[in-house]
């Protein structure tokens, strides 16, 4: 009997050693590429890293310069899209945590938004480029903007409906017996207690449509100069690192390697920062 | 004519002292969950500034009658109430009643402590501020007085600014009761208000009843029929939806007329 259960358990035990040594190699083989991806880039781009990049604009073929065009229309794009996004998706996610809480409206814009959520951003790219670059007749920043802010509302919309279903029941209840009205109990007391959740939901936004290429290349599309015109083209970091990626230039290709460093790690400082947020509760 | 008036008036309150005012009057009240009825045809009546405790196995139903009397239950769809519950003669079911006035007039306390996410002095700041306009030192003054009467100021006097989570469980749920008191409440509803804390936590909450009953009315539900016992002055017993009986604390527990009681507080069932 003895004898009996100690064979079943030690071949239990051998299972599951077995099981373990093939997780922990499935995540090693996970983090290798990860760490290889880094690796080269750090490698590749840290030798391109100088303050002529922040400094100086896209050079012609041949030339030296740097990505200043680039990143500064990167980050008024992606501010315009944030500002333009981020509170259509609290309203909407708002909506759908309280008030339609238990109405077939939420059940429905869930669904679309997680459809939009997961939409290829070339789509939206498309859409954009029919809706304002057509009927405008040329390609705009504004229209780069508007494309990401449809890329920023579905993860706001998402984050802001999760947060705040998070929210604990009995504090809006404590909230309401107390006298205040609903709009005052979801200011002061669940967008209080979801704050924290919701600022990580903005950035990871930021995040993702900082790298994005597609949506930009038709609607912003690029331009070698410097352009404050919100109503023509503008560069970007990810199509310039497109554009001068595939070229055979060496100097683009050096600028585009460094251009990729600071895009991944502007998304990486981004990400630790949300996962800060997240783990410190009021 | 005058002096006549005036002994009207001196027997009316003499009255008055006698018979305990009746607070809240519940008539022939139904709740329904969706289709099914949580509540039926209960009636009863709450003296004035005493204690009333609500008692019954779960899902007796006690929390739900609770529920109807700040109508909390509004915040969900397919929750409804019918019959008549009199505040003060005033049919509080009544659509033209103002649910956000009538709940700065009955305050309630949950089960678990729900401070709100900001500091000691805010939790109770933000009650009054919905409704008065105060200076800085009025408010000072309020958040003191009701943490006072809440029997916490001593604890947390020198960290009003420390966040309201940060406290214990027996504190929050004492600054729970803190807020509730600071907006001058007429009626103060306690849904198992001790039941997520410790003895010594809960033997504190107990003897705060005991000195807010003298300014509010208050209703408690409870589980732990000893707590009945020890604070109310009239206990309700409820079952399966029904209000069983309701009577004098010491006669529900000492001489209960219902067998149904009897073997409920004697612990045959529940």
């Amino acid at each position: 009997m003895s004898a009996a259960v100690s064979s079943l358990y030690s071949r239990r035990k051998a299972r599951n050693s077995v099981m373990m040594t093939l997780c922990v190699v499935a995540a090693g083989i996970g983090l290798a590429w990860l760490a290889l991806i880094l690796g080269a880039l750090l490698w590749k781009g840290f030798a391109g890293l100088n303050l002529a990049v922040f400094t100086e604009m896209t050079p012609p073929p041949g030339e030296a310069g740097g990505l200043s065009n680039a990143i500064a229309g990167s980050v008024a794009m992606t501010v315009i899209a944030v500002v333009v996004g981020t509170p259509v998706g609290i309203l909407a996610g708002t909506y759908m945590a309280e008030y339609g809480r238990f109405s077939k409206i939420t059940v429905v814009v869930r669904f679309i938004n997680d459809i939009l959520l997961s939409a290829p951003s070339i789509i939206i790219g498309l859409f954009i480029y029919e809706l304002m670059v057509r009927p405008m007749g040329h390609f705009s920043a504004l229209a780069g903007a508007v494309a990401l802010a449809m890329l920023v509302i579905p993860v706001v919309v998402r984050t802001t409906e999760d947060m705040l279903n998070l929210v604990p029941n009995a504090l809006r209840e404590a909230g309401t017996a107390i006298g205040a009205p609903r709009w005052i109990v979801i200011r002061s007391v669940a967008y209080r207690a979801a704050l924290s959740g919701i600022v990580t939901g903005i950035l990871l936004a930021v995040a993702r449509i900082s790298g994005e290429t597609a949506p930009l290349l038709f609607t912003a599309l690029n331009n070698q100069f410097w352009s404050g015109n919100l109503n023509a083209p503008m560069a970007s970091l990810p199509v310039t690192i497109f554009q001068f990626a595939l070229s055979p230039y060496e100097e683009w290709q050096q600028l585009a390697w460094t251009g990729a460093l600071i895009i991944t790690f502007t998304v990486l400082g981004l990400s630790i920062f949300a996962r800060s947020l997240t783990g410190r509760r009021i | 004519m005058k002096p006549m008036l005036s002994n009207e008036i001196i027997t009316a309150d003499v009255i008055n002292a006698a018979t305990p005012k009746t607070k809240i009057e519940v008539k022939n009240l139904n709740f329904y969950y969706g289709e099914s009825k949580a509540l039926k045809d209960i009636t009863l009546s709450l003296p004035e500034r005493s204690v009333t405790a609500f008692i019954g196995p779960s899902g007796c139903g006690k929390s739900t009658l609770l529920r109807v009397f700040n109508r909390i239950y509004e915040l969900y769809p397919k929750q409804r109430a019918d019959g008549e519950v009199l505040l003060d003669g005033e049919n509080i079911l009544e659509r033209s009643q103002d649910l956000n006035l009538l709940r700065t007039k009955i305050g309630m306390v949950f089960q678990k402590p729900t401070p709100f996410p900001m500091s000691i002095y805010e939790n109770i700041a933000f009650g009054i501020r919905l409704y008065e306009k105060l200076t800085k030192a009025e408010m000072d003054e309020r958040v003191e007085q009701a943490l006072k009467r809440a029997a916490l100021w001593t604890e947390v006097k020198d960290k009003l600014d420390a966040s309201g989570t940060s406290l214990s469980g027996g504190q929050q749920q004492r600054l729970c009761i803190a807020r509730t008191v600071a907006v001058k409440p007429e009626v103060i509803l306690l849904d198992e208000p001790c039941s997520a804390l410790d003895p010594l936590s809960t033997a504190r909450i107990e003897e705060l009843i005991d000195e807010l009953q003298a300014d509010y009315t208050i209703v408690i539900v409870t589980h732990n029929m000893q707590q009945a016992a020890r604070v109310s002055a009239q206990t309700a017993f409820m079952y399966l939806g029904e209000l069983i009986e309701f009577d004098k604390t010491e006669k529900i527990f000492t001489a209960p007329s219902e067998k149904r009681t009897q073997d409920y507080i004697t612990g045959r069932f529940g």
